[in-house]
């Protein structure tokens, strides 16, 4: 029997096949010792676009401490029973990206507009009727650099940001979010991450109390790229935000809302 | 109105401004820029693009001309024009020759259609 060959060569010749999922399904089932590479592979990137895949998940991988969870680097979720639906979720140890996309306009929410922007939003609840949090995420991966957030329920901002937070490699922020006009509570933090890729705002009820929460940042801001939505009552801060970054920012994205656009949104929603 | 100041930004490369109908707040944040890195300026309008815009917007529109028309001159900056779509029966380049006559006289312009 010839000799097998080194491990190394091994991954390497699985590493070719990274972008052949039929070749590493068949990879994983030769032999035991190239099951952890071909995983690597295989199991980057996983999206839950339903209920159902989430259930198949579960299924599959009953056992949290022996799924391929701890392989993905990429994790996309468009479902907020992800985010209520137990413990599993934190097998996923060694994110890079996360992305959770659950914005729906429910029945539950009313949404009215006048001149000067959204006068009032009152959701509670998304697009199921199920009050989501965040707070299971919390922690969930230290080596996140990219968070993006997209939800349509009303969420405290200080949640969020417990998230954000709670990640400290974070390079790059996305908040596409109904947001508040209220302030809730803010406790500056001893750390925080340095921020140093692309920060995206379009938040309806205005892009201040985040930025306000990330102009007082211990470790400063160093943003290269921002994109953002806003309106009139945003300018001052948006301002302070782009001079914070200013020793680093090479591209800017913006959309000024206005008065009349707003109404002509209006006209439309209704 | 939009008091958006660019000017301090000296390392900025690229900007992307998504516009409403009136495009006065565009020329307000174009005339602030003055970084000496700038490469890109794209201008996106999210809606359809017609023979209103010009008759509701001339003026504004025959000034946003001007301020890109110096961007070319200054730092040699071909402006990218994203658009949603054109009004039915309006043909896009007699439209732009209308909008922004210098850019489009002299070639200076990428006009696109994006999904």
């Amino acid at each position: 029997m010839p000799p097998p060959l080194p491990p190394e060569i091994l991954d390497l010749i699985v590493d070719f096949l990274h972008d052949e999922p039929g070749a590493l399904k068949a990879c994983c089932l030769a032999s035991k010792s190239w099951v952890h590479r071909t995983r690597t592979h295989l199991f980057a990137q996983v999206e839950f676009s339903s209920e159902s895949h989430l259930k198949l998940w579960e299924k599959t991988f009953p056992d949290p401490s022996n799924s391929p969870a701890r392989y993905t680097r990429d994790l996309t979720i468009y479902t907020s029973q992800a985010l209520t639906s137990g413990g599993w979720i934190r097998a996923f140890s060694g994110l890079v990206w996360l992305q959770v996309d659950i914005r729906s306009y429910g029945s539950n929410e009313e949404i009215s507009f006048s001149l000067d922007g959204i006068d009032e939003v009152i959701p509670s609840l998304d697009g199921s009727g199920e009050q989501i949090s965040f707070v299971p995420l919390r922690g969930l991966s230290p080596t996140i650099k990219s968070l993006y957030l997209s939800y349509g329920s009303y969420i405290p901002f200080s949640e969020i940001f417990d998230l954000v937070y709670s990640f400290p490699l974070l390079e790059d922020l996305s908040l596409v979010c109904l947001g508040s006009s209220e302030d809730d509570r803010w406790d500056i933090p001893l750390t925080s991450p340095r921020f140093t890729g692309c920060l995206d705002l379009d938040i309806d009820h205005g892009v201040c109390p985040a930025v306000r929460r990330l102009l007082e940042l211990p470790s400063g801001l160093h943003f290269s790229k921002i994109s953002m939505t806003y309106g009139d009552k945003d300018v001052e801060l948006m301002m302070d935000l782009m001079l914070k970054c200013s020793d680093t920012l090479e591209y800017l994205g913006i959309y000024y809302l206005t008065g009349a656009f707003i109404c002509l949104l209006a006209s439309v929603v209704g | 109105m939009c008091r958006l100041d660019l000017s301090k930004l000296k390392r900025l490369k690229e900007v992307f401004l998504r516009a409403g109908p009136n495009v006065l707040w565009v020329i307000g944040v174009l005339q602030t820029a003055e970084s000496t890195n700038l490469r890109q300026i794209t201008i996106r309008f999210p809606f359809e693009l017609g023979a209103w815009a010009e008759e509701r917007f001339h003026q504004d529109w025959q000034d946003l001309d001007r301020a890109l028309l110096q961007f070319w001159t200054s730092h040699s900056i071909r402006p990218r024009i994203e658009y949603w779509r054109v009004e039915e029966g309006c043909e896009l380049r007699e439209l732009a020759s209308r909008l922004l006559p210098e850019l489009t006289g002299r070639g200076i312009v990428d006009l696109f259609k994006y999904d």
